[in-house]
């Protein structure tokens, strides 16, 4: 789960190999402040598989390599 | 995961953010007062459940979003600093804490150093990208390599 300075860079890094999923930094930014926001309320619960997959589908992360499995 | 493994877990979250480290079993143990062996049986199941990542010894490795030993993300808020365990918890930090935030890595490729300024939640540099190379459902098979 890397950072790059564009698509350019990630090409090259894989250098021939099956990549996996490009997200812009925005969207990464979006995910991170949903996926992290409450871990250190003391309400915090763990999520179960369908609430963490509902958080990755509301920012359009609904293609099988997002599939939690 | 019971209601006292729960409350083991965030003890161990209020333990990091208040020291800037990860805190010893020993260190969780007297604040709940519990047996270390207590804390550690309960650390391997949150382990197995993934709340939180120990290392072989079985201290805390990873309190994701932060991470308990150096790596190319680190993550400055205020006059803190944490360092995390990906790309993707190193948004994640300052969302935690609820703080803007500034993120040092590295371009993965050239390694360039990049700097991140995070405020309210969004970067001020919007020209990076972010790649994830294990899909979702391999993700904990291993987590370091995630």
């Amino acid at each position: 789960m890397l950072l790059f300075r564009s698509e350019a860079h990630i090409t090259t890094w894989l250098a021939g190999r099956m990549g996996g999923a490009t997200i812009s930094i925005t969207r990464l930014a979006e995910l991170a402040n949903a996926w992290w926001a409450d871990r250190l309320a003391p309400s915090w619960r763990p999520r179960s598989r369908a609430e963490n997959q509902a958080i990755l589908d509301r920012l359009g992360l609904t293609d099988s390599f997002w599939n939690l499995g | 995961m019971d209601d006292l493994d729960v409350d083991l877990r965030n003890e161990t979250y209020r333990q990091f953010v208040a020291l800037g480290r990860a805190p010893s079993a020993r260190e969780v143990a007297v604040s709940r007062g519990l047996a270390e062996s207590e804390v550690r049986a309960g650390w391997a199941r949150l382990h197995d459940g993934h709340a939180l990542v120990l290392d072989p010894e079985g201290e805390i490795l990873m309190l994701n979003p932060f991470a308990a030993r150096p790596t190319r993300f680190r993550v400055e808020t205020g006059d803190r600093s944490w360092f995390a365990n990906c790309g993707w918890d190193a948004f994640g930090i300052g969302a935690s804490l609820g703080v803007d935030s500034i993120i040092h890595a590295d371009c993965a490729d050239c390694a360039e150093p990049l700097r991140i300024p995070v405020r309210a939640g969004q970067p001020e540099d919007l020209s990076l990208v972010f790649h994830v190379l294990v899909p979702a459902k391999s993700w904990w098979q291993d987590i370091g390599f995630t």
